[in-house]
């Protein structure tokens, strides 16, 4: 006879009842009754059929938590459908979140817990692209697929790509080939000010390039800081002939300069363009109607005109007003970071079921799946078509320039994706 | 010779001036702020890293009080209240208790609090940056700018705070017992001073300090859950160069920072430029690590 049998019979038998024992049992039986009345989302609808797990690094805290938050937002809302739908390849899809903080040593260090400790089947994440940088080398030293679902710094797919890593999404050279003949019908001139870290200068370069072969001219740039509160000084030295200035901020950084630049009469006085982070959704309300007038790109706004009028964009629209609604009362409209999250996994979805995905040890497969794949405008990518290039696995979809205001955008012109496309520099090693 | 006049004869001037004027602004609001800090290690020895929690919480209630009442004043006074009596019951739960332990502890404490508040503000407001609108709107040229009126607002609400808060502490009978124990807490409390009482009043201040900055701020950065980050960092730099819990050296320290990062700008690059804080911070450290601004012991 065992101590612990000694101890139950302790319990029934010798009529010495202690609160502690009491409490303790109770937890035990407690947690053992949740644990067999409560089955996991899935077990319901799938049975045993062993769940798939994806990983999801984001910024859950710290300075971008504002985005993180929206970013899983879209997520949760595919992995929902998804399961709903019956799963894939008859298995339940089951996400494991992990909070990056905002910076990129301790995203790192996440995605090697999820990939070693969690043995995650596939990754769709990334918010900061100093933290995409800094986690690529994980997924390619345990070859693991990495739908990266925000990160736009264009090095990514460029001189630091990887054969496990694909972005759904644009990047700032389809953004610039797009945009760039419209700044320059709109003037000559430009000053860029930008966001000065990894993202921020890849996109200045690449604008800079495009408004040259345009036919314009790149007078001056400004590069700061990121998290900077007050720019006015560095605003105040913007001054000069030129016609335009071009924002590339996101953020808190991008109603920062929508504030502050207005404050001095920039935006008056110049025409005002930029990245469509600047004046994005969830920015809007803090903006207020200093952001009138602004023109930005992007691939995503929460209009229902076209080309966004379709039954795809209203159901997801809805959806993820409704699910956003729960976690800020001012009940905003989605954003691109819940688009793209959104579509990053349903790419992979597709992905899994053409290459009959069973786990890490189709990763190849799966990879073959996604290098060239086609996104038809539908429920699973409500934003329209996309094709994925097999030679540096970055995305080409169709862009949308709008001006804002009132709190509202107007669409101006669409870019058809097939008129994004920028060579590929990708080398897979 | 011939450098000297080209360098008269090229100085920006017009330039010069507007950085003299955006280096002051930015000097008063992060003087505001840092006065409440280096209050706080002053009678307390406590570095309190919750302080840009406060900010921002007080930005937070500036937008409540302001979308309930519309009235930006009543914001400001409101907000300022709310958070000087949370910053007072923060203080009894979980500075009090420690009184008296390694100041590590307090450090780790306020720590937490500024961890807890950053994700609660998150949690119950929301991913949303939301607004505050400024009380004025106008603008004055000043030479090819459009230069804000509120910002000169700022300057001077935040220099009437802090003028107002050197007048108590210098002639109210609670300001007097606040440098008493500033002084010598010992012997303030064998003189009958109410120490655990005047921690928790100075702490307020501080807190209410914090809070007020955030709504004058709010208006040109949206109210978010981070904002408060942005701005702790410096005013430890300016509370460490104005001469640890010295409140005169944090006002002069605050504006001397901003004028010399205004000044870097025009120069420098904006990267460059933010470095002088930090360039400043590490010569004071090494050859007057009690202050630039505090009088030499003699």
């Amino acid at each position: 006879m065992t101590d612990d049998t000694r101890d139950h019979e302790g319990f029934w038998h010798r009529g010495k009842v202690t609160r502690r024992s009491v409490i303790g049992y109770g937890v035990s039986a407690g947690a053992l009754g949740a644990a067999m009345l409560v089955p996991a989302p899935w077990q319901a609808a799938f049975g045993q059929a062993k769940p798939y797990k994806i990983g999801s690094l984001q910024p859950l805290s710290g300075a971008g938590a504002a985005g993180g938050k929206t970013a899983l937002v879209g997520l949760q809302m595919a992995v929902d459908r998804i399961n709903k739908a019956g799963g894939i390849n008859g298995r339940p899809v089951e996400i494991v979140v992990a909070d990056d903080e905002s910076k990129p040593d301790v995203g790192r260090r996440k995605t090697e817990k999820l990939l070693v400790e969690d043995k995650v089947d596939a990754h769709v994440g990334g918010f900061l692209s100093n933290i995409c940088l800094a986690c690529m080398p994980v997924f390619e030293e345990n070859k693991v697929v990495n739908m990266i679902s925000v990160c736009l710094d264009t090095t990514l797919t460029t001189t630091k790509c990887n054969k496990y890593s694909f972005r759904v999404h644009d990047y700032a050279p389809s953004q610039a080939v797009a945009f760039a003949p419209e700044l320059v019908k709109m003037g000559k001139k430009w000053h860029i000010a930008y966001a000065d870290y990894s993202w921020g200068q890849s996109t200045k370069d690449a604008y800079a390039d495009e408004i040259k072969k345009a036919g314009g001219e790149i007078v001056g740039t400004t590069g700061i800081p990121l998290g900077t509160a007050d720019m006015t000084s560095f605003l105040s030295k913007i001054s000069g002939n030129f016609d335009g200035l071009f924002g590339i901020f996101f953020g808190k950084d991008g109603v920062t300069i929508g504030n502050q630049a207005f404050d001095l009469g920039l935006t008056k006085k110049y025409k005002w363009a930029g990245d469509g982070a600047i004046a994005e959704s969830t920015n809007l309300p803090a903006l207020g109607s200093k952001i009138d007038g602004f023109i930005g790109i992007n691939r995503y706004i929460p209009v229902l005109d076209p080309p966004f009028n379709t039954p795809s964009h209203k159901k997801f629209f809805d959806d993820a007003k409704a699910r956003l609604s729960k976690i800020d009362s001012s009940n905003p409209d989605p954003d691109r970071y819940v688009q793209a999250n959104y579509e990053a996994m349903n790419a992979l979805k597709i992905g899994m079921e053409k290459s009959k995905f069973r786990g890490r040890e189709d990763t190849d497969k799966l990879i073959g799946a996604l290098e060239g794949l086609e996104m038809k405008e539908g429920d699973d990518f409500p934003q329209g078509d996309k094709t994925l290039r097999k030679e540096d696995h970055q995305a080409f979809l169709r862009q949308v320039i709008a001006e804002v205001r009132g709190g509202k955008y107007k669409v101006l012109k669409v870019i058809d994706k097939d008129k994004t496309v920028f060579p590929p520099a990708c080398k897979f090693t | 010779m011939a450098s000297v006049l080209t360098f008269f004869t090229e100085f920006p001037f017009e330039l010069f001036v507007i950085q003299t004027l955006n280096g002051i602004v930015t000097g008063m609001i992060l003087a505001l702020i840092a006065s409440g800090l280096t209050l706080i290690f002053g009678i307390m020895d406590v570095v309190n890293f919750a302080h840009g929690e406060l900010f921002m919480l007080g930005a937070y209630m500036g937008v409540i009080v302001l979308s309930t009442t519309g009235s930006f004043w009543l914001a400001l006074i409101l907000a300022t209240l709310i958070v000087a009596l949370f910053g007072a019951a923060m203080q009894i739960v979980t500075l009090r208790p420690l009184v008296g332990r390694d100041p590590l502890t307090t450090i780790l404490a306020t720590f937490g609090v500024s961890l807890i508040l950053q994700n609660y503000a998150l949690w119950q407001f929301g991913p949303v940056a939301r607004k505050i609108n400024e009380p004025y709107t106008g603008h004055f040229n000043l030479f090819y700018l459009e230069y804000p009126w509120y910002r000169l607002v700022i300057a001077g609400l935040s220099a009437a705070l802090i003028g107002g808060f050197w007048l108590f502490l210098k002639h109210g009978k609670f300001g007097i017992w606040i440098r008493a124990t500033m002084q010598d807490r010992v012997m303030a409390q064998a003189m009958g001073i109410p120490v655990p009482l005047v921690h928790t009043a100075a702490f307020a201040i501080g807190a209410g300090m914090a809070a007020a900055s955030g709504v004058l701020f709010g208006p040109l950065v949206g109210v978010n859950h981070t904002m408060g980050l942005d701005w702790v960092l410096k005013a430890f730099i300016v509370v460490v160069v104005g001469g640890m819990g010295n409140l005169g050296g944090s006002i002069a320290a605050a504006i001397f920072i901003s004028l010399l990062e205004s000044y870097a700008a025009i120069w420098v690059s904006p990267a460059q430029a933010v470095i002088v804080s930090f360039i400043v911070l590490i010569f004071t450290l090494l050859f007057r690590p009690t202050g630039l601004f505090v009088p030499t012991p003699k």
